[in-house]
């Protein structure tokens, strides 16, 4: 029984961390081709979020099982859970602040645009 | 043209450093007596057999820093405080931190949601940056790091708050002068404690010194109820650290707020 556990544990952990790898190509791919700075915002958060956050979940649970690490185990797990929860909630608040930031001093217009309902004269 | 020579300086930049390079690896090659020197350090840094000459700390570089070489870290200290005093004695006058006129501090600054964040993270870099500082003789770390760790949060909260709200909050520059001077003497305190001791005692003693060494038998405890605190080394990273962390705030404040212009004065 805990055989399985601990096997169906190390399958979650080993998918989300190929999960974050997946999750951080798709957001290099997403960089190059999202036309204005506000769109590049989106895959920038894909890559703290679904590439940071999840494999570093992912590294805590591995490391929880893998015996071969002794009581350093532990250590690798909390600190890696500990770093997922301090990014989960540092990068919504930057990536909040740089858009609020980029927008109010005018620095990068909304392009191409459909509706920028905050300012007007930044759109196209 | 400008491009040509632009690409020509740095070829010959990156040539000559390559053949000072090759000339260094030929000729200089560190001598036998060197290699002794790292490895008495190595040997001596915690080495409960060989009681008169070790520092008891698993960190070497910190038992280099504070032990080996330490009064070339006094003095670091001290350059790093007086070019802080020299700053403060240039900007004197430029600006000043009392506000005029109004400050609001539910309108000036970033978002509600940006500020929430900051406050739920600066005690976690607090504890970081104690963590940092207060295990410096243990892992790799110290009172520089632990300190310029610790001194982020008034960077962050002048960022995203404003300058005038750590200002109103009691955090000024002068206020930090004396934080930045208890802790410098301290750290002087703790460079003369075993001398002093020595002096109370009757027995001989060196300055600057941490264990027990042949000739001088008085020093510091090693560990306090079993708990490694290396002697001097932990009371100097945590004087090391409040300094920085003080002097750094100061650097801050000084250039935000002329950076802005100057709120009077001018």
């Amino acid at each position: 029984m805990l055989d399985l556990f601990i096997l169906i544990i190390r399958y979650i952990s080993l998918a989300l961390i190929t999960l974050g790898g997946f999750a951080s190509v798709v957001a290099a791919i997403g960089f190059y081709r999202f036309k204005n700075f506000y769109l590049r915002l989106h895959p920038l958060t894909i890559n703290t979020i679904w590439g940071c956050v999840f494999p570093l979940t992912g590294i805590s649970l591995l490391t929880i099982i893998l015996e071969e690490l002794g009581a350093y185990k532990w250590f690798m797990a909390g600190a890696s859970f500990i770093t997922a929860l301090i990014v989960l909630m540092l990068a919504p608040a930057g990536s909040h602040a740089i858009a609020r930031g980029v927008h109010k001093s005018r620095t990068a217009r909304v392009k191409p645009c459909i509706a920028d309902l905050l300012d007007k004269d930044l759109c196209g | 043209m400008r491009r040509i020579t632009e690409l020509a300086v740095i070829i010959s930049l990156i040539l000559g450093v390559s053949v000072l390079l090759v000339l260094a690896a030929s000729i200089l090659i560190p001598g036998v007596e060197v290699r002794q020197l790292a490895f008495f350090y190595l040997y001596t840094t915690i080495n409960p057999w060989f009681q008169n000459y070790t520092v008891n700390s698993p960190e070497a570089v910190t038992a280099i820093v504070w032990d080996y070489r330490g009064l070339d870290t006094l003095f670091e200290t001290s350059v790093f405080y007086l070019a802080l005093i020299a700053g403060l004695a240039l900007a004197r006058g430029l600006f000043s931190e009392t506000l005029q006129g109004s400050f609001n501090e539910k309108t000036s600054g970033l978002s509600t949601i940006v500020k929430t964040v900051t406050r739920v993270t600066a005690p976690m870099i607090i504890a970081v940056g104690a963590s940092i500082g207060l295990h410096g003789h243990l892992t790799p770390g110290g009172g520089f790091q632990g300190g310029a760790t610790i001194a982020v949060i008034p960077l962050v909260f002048i960022v995203v708050y404003s300058a005038f709200f750590l200002i109103a909050r009691g955090v000024t520059s002068n206020k930090m002068l004396v934080l930045r001077s208890i802790g410098l003497l301290g750290i002087g305190f703790i460079s003369i404690a075993t001398f002093l001791i020595g002096l109370a005692i009757g027995r001989f003693a060196y300055v600057f010194q941490n264990m027990p060494k042949p000739g001088a038998i008085v020093g510091l405890p090693a560990d306090i109820n079993g708990a490694l605190i290396s002697g001097t080394l932990w009371f100097f990273n945590l004087f090391e650290m409040i300094a920085v962390a003080a002097g750094f705030t100061i650097a801050f404040i000084i250039l935000l707020l002329a950076g802005r212009g100057g709120s009077g004065g001018r």
